[in-house]
């Protein structure tokens, strides 16, 4: 036992409730994971397509500047003056070639170079700009994602993607090349492995909508990815034949060319969901605000080779079908909530769906088993160090 | 014949009520009966800041009357008994006002709307921001709804949306 003092369970499909309530435990996640040894998704370049674009955004409290730089170069910093500390940019996007502190008008370009403050000669002897650049957290990219770590000891992201680099880059439309559309923010009063833990796993039992609209789901495969327990989901795609109750079915139409690379979702530990499903390419940046709380940026993309009428198409149904607003993702997030909720109570939360024996760990899954999250709970349980009980 | 401005005044007021009465009644139809017959009648809910960055994706993005009726279809027959319901208060208030063409105003109004969820029974502020429309006069001197944007100033919700706003 560490000394937060929690006993996991003997049996691999059962999770504590008390894992998502706890303070104390909340306060070791933020060591152990999101200052740990994670990658952590805080933006696509696509959000940023001009040189001197810029976005804000904060990774569990850590304010975060991702910028453009005028020669098409992107890089993340922390938004923070490297002089006394003060945030230094509080756009949540926008476009700038350089970046002013108003405090004592340190003036940084967009490569993070400190190219002006006035009256330096009273600063400390030998004082040099070049050593006052803005810092820097680790990040890499892939397929224009872009990643952060907020440890040094964390393996490269190739490594950390593991086996989830296909089904993603089949996820960023094959190549990355992608067109913003914007984004619906919002905050859940959920822990942030609630969110996670029913975010990407679905349940069909939930959606009246599949019902409704006769709607069958395509088969397919979810498999872990990693130690961490990335989930992947491939499928083929469903569309939905014969009447439907919606009068304008453009909202559940496929129109996209490539039939066969179907839906996709990846569930990146510790808190990321992504999908694309019929024509939405959806990234999710999600991050806890407090034990009871976590906000999810959803960001919505076309792809760069889209004709007009495809982007339309895109934004039409991006808006209304998988958002928290979403046609059949809204009881989603009613679920998150009523999860945490729930949880606020003694025992342990039972997974059943796909578990064939208890005391094993399996990596390939049928798509609606729920099963396919416990890896990712193993992975949970060794990175916060709960030992499992013996009987 | 074009109403005098206090009595256009009095009937955009009556309508920004109505749609209010409706949303704050959960009273679907009498959502959709405050906006046009017309194909292209529209409402769109989105937050200030995609608008401000050309972003175009909303919360909720019925671009067609089709979709506005589907809208009803969403909350009155395929989200029942999945949610955690909420009432809610729509607070409006005319700003400013003018006239298109001899059938067509524009208006701008602020809202803000209070929930109350019905588990918790605590109020907060849902959204605040801008509902920006175009009302269509009909011969019979009857005002509804042609476009409505709901411009939220709440750019991050703090809770997923069952209602319009
Ligand atoms: S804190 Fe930024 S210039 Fe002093
Ligand atoms: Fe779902």
């Amino acid at each position: 036992m560490t000394e937060t003092g929690l006993t996991w369970p003997k049996n691999v499909n059962e999770i504590p409730k008390a894992a998502f309530t706890r303070k104390d435990i909340y306060a070791e996640e933020m060591k152990r994971i999101f200052f740990g040894q994670e990658w952590h998704p805080v933006a696509h370049e696509s959000e940023l397509p001009n040189p001197g674009d810029f976005k804000t955004f904060r990774l569990a409290g850590v304010p975060l500047l991702i910028a453009r730089d005028m020669e098409g170069m992107v890089r993340v910093f922390y938004n923070a003056c490297s002089h006394r500390g003060n945030q230094l940019e509080t756009a949540v996007m926008g476009n700038k070639t350089e970046f002013e502190c108003p405090y004592h008008r340190w003036l940084f370009d967009a490569k993070g170079d400190l190219v002006g403050c006035p009256n330096h000669r009273d600063f400390l002897p030998g004082f040099d700009k070049s050593d006052y650049p803005l810092a820097q957290p680790r990040f890499d990219s892939f397929y224009g994602l872009f990643f952060v770590t907020l440890s040094a000891e964390t393996e490269s992201l190739p490594e950390f993607l593991g086996d989830s680099q296909n089904t993603l880059r089949e996820l960023l439309g094959g190549d990355g090349r992608l067109k913003l559309l914007g984004y619906q923010k919002v905050r859940y009063d959920s822990n942030w492995k609630s969110y996670t833990d029913n975010d990407g796993y679905h349940a069909p039992l939930l959606h009246q909508a599949f019902k409704l609209l006769n709607w069958q789901g395509g088969k397919g495969r979810q498999f872990t990815a990693t130690k961490h327990g990335h989930i992947c989901f491939e499928s083929a795609l469903s569309v939905v034949s014969g009447p439907t109750v919606l009068k304008d079915d453009s909202l559940i139409a496929f129109k996209g060319q490539d039939p066969a690379v179907g839906s996709r979702i990846v569930s990146l530990f510790p808190t990321f969901v992504s999908t694309k499903h019929l024509d939405v390419i959806n990234l999710r940046f999600a991050t806890p605000v407090d034990e009871e709380t976590v906000e999810v940026h959803y960001a919505y993309f076309a792809h760069q080779d889209d004709d007009e009428d495809m982007v339309r198409h895109r934004l039409r149904q991006s808006s209304n079908l998988l958002g928290p607003c979403g046609l059949i993702s809204m009881e989603d997030a009613s679920i998150f909530h009523r999860i945490h909720i729930g949880n606020h109570t003694p025992g342990n939360a039972i997974f059943q769906k796909g578990v064939h024996d208890q005391s094993k760990l399996e990596s390939e899954f049928l798509q609606n088993d729920e099963s396919g999250n416990l890896p990712r709970w193993e992975y949970y349980r060794s990175v916060m160090g709960f030992e499992r009980a013996e009987a | 014949m074009m109403q005098t401005d206090t009595a256009l005044e009095a009937a955009l007021d009556a309508l920004l009520l109505a749609d209010a009465s409706a949303l704050d009644g959960k009273d679907m139809q009498g959502w959709l009966a405050n906006y046009s017959e017309e194909d292209e009648a529209s409402y769109i809910c989105r937050s200030a800041e995609n608008s401000e960055n050309g972003l175009a994706l909303g919360f909720m993005f019925d671009d067609c009357r089709s979709r506005l009726e589907d809208r009803v279809t969403f909350v009155n027959d395929i989200w029942v008994g999945t949610f955690q319901d909420y009432r809610t208060r729509h607070f409006v208030q005319r700003v400013k006002y003018w006239r298109v063409d001899a059938a067509t105003i524009s208006v701008r109004s602020n809202f803000s709307v209070f929930m109350t969820p019905t588990d918790s029974g605590i109020t907060q502020v849902l959204a605040a921001g801008q509902y920006l429309d175009t009302v269509r006069l009909d011969k019979a001197g009857g005002l509804k709804l042609l476009s409505r944007r709901a411009e939220l100033d709440t750019s991050v919700l703090p809770r997923y949306l069952v209602y319009p706003i």
